[in-house]
């Protein structure tokens, strides 16, 4: 018989160094949004914003503007958060520029029709709860696939939206015998705290809460679980069907809150406000590091990719007319992504 | 020692149509179905002129339903043909405006006309190029890359418009194209345009090699690579294709309004794959007709025609469109589900 | 010795698994200890993987008891197999890689209140587990940062910490460095000391001589032996048992080798092949023999050109290895290790499946042959005695030995010189198996090539010519078949043994 050599097995690579590498690509995905934000205000504090008179004596950091853009973020801040929760179990949620249209409305409604400020807020989160719960038995109960079902509530939302708005108007709003009641601009507008409305403060309680969720509780824990490994997550006894009902559920209260502070800013209720939102909430959660595949995302982070969203947004606002937004925003997205990607591959030894 | 067992195949057999064939033809039915029953609740539906407005009036997105339905196929979305048909028509209209007016929206590159149709193709393809590559090269899920590129092309659209529209200054045989009567018909070019692609892309996807191996690598991209398929090559091809065909909408469309405007095209991209996904096609990939996304274009039409006909407000279409597109998901996935029991 | 009294931890009476057609566990009695290691060992198709499954409750007996502690045991799902203690560790590791190594030990098991984590004593038990176990693990640490190794030590740490007192191991070496396997008996022998049981399945004698307390021998469905490892002399007795004294289906020498070299590859190498090198002969079938993690896919793959491999491959004077297209072309087709993801388009007919591999005969300058297709369709469906009443029928609905022909139907259709085939007839009925085993031969006798990748002995000495055995990456002997052949070296080589210990 012919005999080969015996070669000795190449053992597997140190732990020592993989775990090192895999300690940088951890602390990139957790602290690199906070180097873009702060290089971001830098920048933008630098540079002369006289030329389109839009920011008072040209100076970003002088605080009118930096109250307008807290103030401006207040829908993407309350949606972040729950948005990140979404993804991190593996699915997604197309409707929510919908649900805050729709909860515009249905706030604008309640308000004009004589509601007082609490019953009215109670209640469209009420609603934003049950339109995030149809999301969830579509995906969870129907099986269909979370694009396509929220293609679909997308579509539906905005059409019982413009249903519910007068012949003849766009938006809910003060006309004829109705008016909006004194205290609409209350929640979104008047500031309250160091010159911020309510809404921007709420967001901020929110995200907290929703931080503390995604540490400390069940729900946080078997989200990561049923995102980055679903059999698993099975085997050991965790009803993924009800964690993402849950989270659908919760991601249709804030952006209800969200509809709400949109209109309570314009002080009307506008069933398109909302558009275009799902592809901010995603551009914001691809910012903060937040994997499409799932188990991967952090609310704080997202909350910070808000702000660097908003900030480029109207601090881009400054520098060159409004109409360069939609191609930067673009763009800004393929980078994200793509670095997104190449740091998740990275992790999984791609 | 066993003897094997021949079973000699009987060319009759049970089915005689393919899986596909069934759901195409159901979706035919319910569209010729649903075109019946408004034709009993809503007044003047029931005419030949109804019929071929339904047609004729979709003609861009059924046009960007085939580049889409063929990606749909692969495995892959493209969510970026409305941005292209925006991109395309603003730069058919910017390289053709003579230069030298004041108003800078007035003034463009002065090309001759035939070289700026080519431009604006070229940068449709530009942008159906940066779908491949970030798709195929990058590996980044298509949903993602392709909404990032419709908003890449409409941003330059709406930079090169500033934020508006350009409609002035155009050569005289601009307005040709989109307002083109054929065969002394009242047909439009831009339908014929419809028409032709339609019947290329039944061709390809029933009888060319090119149609077969969109099946394949949609089906199973593992195997398809295994069997010597060039997967990355192939969904390249398919994304330049969708894009060509978004650029020459764009280029129709705003030879027909003798404007370049920014917001075209709005949202067609989801009507382009609510039409397919009424269709027939699957989202998974490998599954699914043309010629069901031509009649899951009729139903969409039916269903907001009757509902305007009906005097129902034009809002009710968004609730329709979730409806149809749900009891069509619903509906395809029972029907194939009980066929293969 | 006091184990008179002492119950079994498991004992299993009279276990009978049949499908049709075949019977993969035939009447299986035995018992295992508490306390233990137990080895089980069988070659591939002796049933254990049968039998295994039979324990955590992925399939149910046909006939027969199980019992745990004396009491019956009939499991209906893996869940329900961990509520009574038996957890099986599989080889697709079941930890969620964004959580921390403590997030993962804690899952589905943490207490709560209003939803929210409490510290409770779960997560001091659950870490001095792990510590007893393996105290070089960081709680803390995310579980995408360890190894594999240290993966399938955190599932270990799981399954004993959940209250499992049978650990069923399938495998386990397969993926690890000698060091971390040392580290794993450690950690075994710690689960024993603490009063676990664990089932350990493996090919690698050394492993089994090393470890085990007791050893049960499968053959053909059939119990053959279940004794003290103390009582067993060594790897030429393992080996026997193993194979027992079955002859193998005669085989005959073909005489339409011709001698040239068809195929000649030097030095492949990458992360599981170490420095590989063979010719293949035209008219020749070619073995490579191995067991599981021995390196079989990987070569496939890599003359293939479906991996990335350093080393030169030669094919008919030209270079290849590049990728499955410039392979196709060059003549070299692939029958995958696993049809139903690898070689199947599943969701389409048997009509649909067979010509991808051909599209230069299928193409009319872009028009696809229709015609063609139906009537190569029928051919093959004849040809190969693909059981089916039509080509229209989808191919996840076929047998796995008709599925397997088709992928052997879209191969042939490219009219390969040489042919890989990746375990032919793995799931496969014998039948079909026999079918498959005169289409290789035929193949050969026109004058073509057939490599064999396969981890059943019997198949590779029933068919091939020359035999190359495979043992962890290397290329460890090369033979001519005939009729004296010495088994027992050849299992020696392929477990790890040393060339020349033979008794």
């Amino acid at each position: 018989m012919k005999t080969v050599k015996n070669m000795s097995k190449s053992t597997t690579p140190e732990i020592a160094s993989s775990a090192v590498s895999g300690q940088i690509i951890s602390f990139l995905r957790n602290y690199y949004i906070y180097f873009v934000l702060l290089a971001i205000v830098v920048l933008l504090s630098l540079t002369n914003l006289d030329r389109y008179e839009l920011f008072e004596r040209g100076n970003f950091l002088y605080e009118k503007n930096i109250i307008n853009i807290l103030r401006a973020s207040a829908p993407i801040l309350m949606l972040a958060g729950a948005f990140t929760l979404l993804m991190v179990s593996g699915y997604i949620d197309l409707s929510v520029g919908s649900t805050m249209g729709l909860s515009a409305v249905i706030y604008a409604l309640l308000a004009i029709n004589g509601m007082p400020f609490l019953p009215a807020f109670a209640i469209t989160a009420l609603c934003g709860a049950l339109l995030g719960a149809f999301n969830g038995l579509l995906v969870v109960k129907f099986k269909i696939t979370p694009v396509i079902a929220t293609l679909i509530t997308l579509s539906l939302f905005k059409g019982i939206a413009l249903l519910l708005v007068m012949d003849g108007v766009s938006a809910v709003k003060s006309m004829g015998n109705l008016k909006m009641p004194s205290w609409f601009n209350d929640f979104g507008r008047e500031g309250v705290l160091l010159g911020l409305p309510m809404a921007f403060w709420v967001a901020v309680v929110v995200t907290a809460f929703l931080v503390v969720l995604q540490n400390r509780s069940l729900l946080g824990k078997y989200a990561a679980a049923t995102g980055g490994n679903p059999t698993a997550a099975k085997l050991s006894g965790i009803n993924t069907s009800k964690v993402v009902f849950v989270l659908y559920a919760i991601v249709g209260v804030c952006a209800a809150l969200a509809g709400m502070a949109r209109a309570s800013f314009m002080s009307l209720g506008d069933p398109l406000s909302g558009d275009g939102m799902e592809l901010t909430a995603i551009l914001v959660v691809l910012i903060g590091g937040t994997a499409f595949s799932g188990g991967e995302g952090k609310v704080l982070r997202s909350f910070i990719g808000a702000l660097i969203i908003m900030t480029i947004t109207m601090g881009m606002l400054t520098l060159v007319p409004a109409y360069y937004q939609t191609l930067v925003i673009g763009a800004v997205l393929l980078a994200a992504a793509a670095s997104n990607h190449l740091i998740s591959r990275k992790e999984h030894g791609s | 020692m066993n003897v094997p067992v021949h079973i000699k195949s009987i060319p009759s057999n049970k089915k005689h149509l393919s899986d596909q064939m069934y759901i195409t033809s159901l979706v035919a039915l319910v569209a010729i179905g649903l075109f019946l029953i408004a034709s009993l609740f809503v007044p003047n539906f029931f005419q030949f002129q109804n019929m071929l407005n339904l047609v004729t009036n979709n003609w861009a997105v059924i046009s960007l339903g085939v580049g889409v339905s063929f990606l749909l196929v692969s495995g892959n979305f493209d969510l970026s043909v409305g941005g292209i048909v925006a991109l395309s028509g603003v730069l058919s209209v910017w390289l053709a405006q003579s230069i030298g007016s004041p108003n800078a929206l007035a003034s463009g590159l002065g090309l001759p006309y035939w070289l700026a149709l080519l431009g604006a193709f070229v940068g449709a393809l530009a942008i159906g190029g940066l779908n491949a590559l970030f798709v195929v090269k990058f590996r980044i899920p298509s949903i993602i890359v392709t909404l990032g590129t419709m908003m890449v092309a409409r941003g330059i659209a709406q930079v090169i418009t500033q934020g508006s529209q350009r409609n002035t200054n155009l050569p005289e045989e601009f307005g040709v194209l989109g307002n083109l009567k054929v065969f002394g018909t009242s047909m439009q070019f831009p339908v014929l345009f419809m028409a032709l692609l339609l019947l290329l892309a039944i061709l390809i996807e029933r009888k060319m090699v090119f149609g077969r191996l969109t099946y394949w690598i949609g089906a199973n991209p593992v195997a398809s690579k295994l069997s010597g398929i060039d997967n990355a090559k192939h969904i390249t091809c398919l994304y330049l294709f969708s894009a060509g065909i978004a650029g020459v909408v764009g280029i129709l469309l705003s030879s027909e309004y003798q404007s370049g405007f920014s917001n075209r095209g709005l949202l067609m991209e989801f009507d382009a794959l609510v039409i397919a996904l009424l269709g027939g096609i699957a989202i998974a990939g490998g599954f699914g007709s043309v010629i069901g996304m031509f009649f899951g274009a009729i139903i969409l039409a039916v269903v907001t025609s009757a509902a305007t006909g009906l005097t129902l407000s034009p809002d009710w279409q968004y609730i329709l469109k979730a409806l149809a597109v749900f009891l069509a998901i619903v509906a395809q996935t029972w029907a194939l589900a009980r066929r293969n029991k | 010795m006091a184990s008179q009294q002492q119950s079994p931890v498991l004992s299993i009476e009279g276990l009978i698994k049949d499908y049709p057609g075949v019977r993969a566990v035939d009447d299986v009695s035995f018992s295992i200890e508490s306390s233990t290691v137990h080895c089980l060992i069988g070659e591939n198709g002796a049933g254990k993987s049968t039998l295994i499954k039979m324990l955590t409750g992925a399939l149910q007996p046909t006939q027969g008891v199980m019992k745990i502690n004396g009491l019956t045991y009939t499991p209906t799902s893996t869940q329900d197999a961990r509520d009574n203690g038996v957890a099986t560790l599989f080889q697709e590791l079941h930890v969620v890689d964004e959580l921390s190594v403590l997030e993962n030990l804690t899952l589905g098991m943490e207490q709560s209140r209003f939803g929210f984590l409490i510290k409770s004593g779960l997560e001091e038990r659950v870490i001095h587990t792990l510590a007893t176990i393996e105290p070089t693990i960081d709680p803390t640490a995310r579980v995408s940062s360890l190894s594999v190794a240290q993966k399938q030590i955190i599932e270990i740490a799981r399954a004993a910490s959940s209250g499992a007192n049978v650990i069923i191991m399938d495998e386990p070496t397969a993926a690890l460095s000698e060091r971390e396997v040392e580290r794993l008996f450690t950690v075994i022998k710690r689960l024993r000391s603490q009063h676990v049981t664990v089932i350990y399945i493996s090919h690698k004698l050394d492993e089994i001589l090393a470890l085990g307390d007791a050893v049960t021998v499968l053959r053909d469905g059939k119990h053959i032996v279940t004794k003290p490892l103390s009582e067993v002399s060594g790897r030429p007795e393992l080996i026997d048992m193993m194979i027992g004294r079955t002859v193998f289906e005669s085989y005959t020498p073909r005489n339409t080798m011709s001698g040239e070299v068809v195929l000649s590859a030097k030095g492949l190498s990458n992360a599981l092949l170490n420095n590989v090198s063979f010719d293949i002969r035209k008219g020749e079938i070619v073995g490579f023999y191995g067991l599981v993690g021995a390196g079989k896919t990987e070569i496939a793959r890599a003359l293939f050109g479906a991996d990335e491999v350093s080393g030169t491959i030669v094919f008919k004077g030209e270079s290849v290895g590049n990728s499955p297209k410039e392979a196709i072309a060059a003549g070299i087709a692939l029958v995958p290790e696993e049809r139903r993801t690898q070689g199947l388009f599943t969701q389409l007919t048997i009509r649909e499946n067979i010509p991808v591999m051909n599209l230069q005969s299928m193409s009319n300058n872009g028009l696809y042959r229709l015609a063609q297709e139906q009537s190569i369709a029928h051919k093959y469906v004849e040809q190969l005695s693909i059981a089916t009443n039509s080509i229209e029928k989808h191919t996840e609905k076929l047998s796995g030995g008709n599925q397997q022909k088709v992928v052997v139907a879209k191969c042939l259709f490219s009219e390969p010189d040489l042919l890989l085939l990746d375990e032919p007839t793995r799931g496969v009925d014998v039948g079909a198996k026999t079918e498959i085993y005169d289409i290789i031969k035929n193949l050969a006798d026109k004058g073509n090539s057939v490599a064999v990748f396969s981890s059943e002995l019997e198949e590779i000495l029933g068919i091939c010519d020359r035999v190359f055995l495979l043992y962890s990456g290397s290329l460890v002997s090369e033979f001519i078949n005939g009729p004296d052949i010495d088994i027992n070296n050849i299992l020696n080589l392929v477990t790890g043994g040393n060339q020349g210990v033979t008794q």
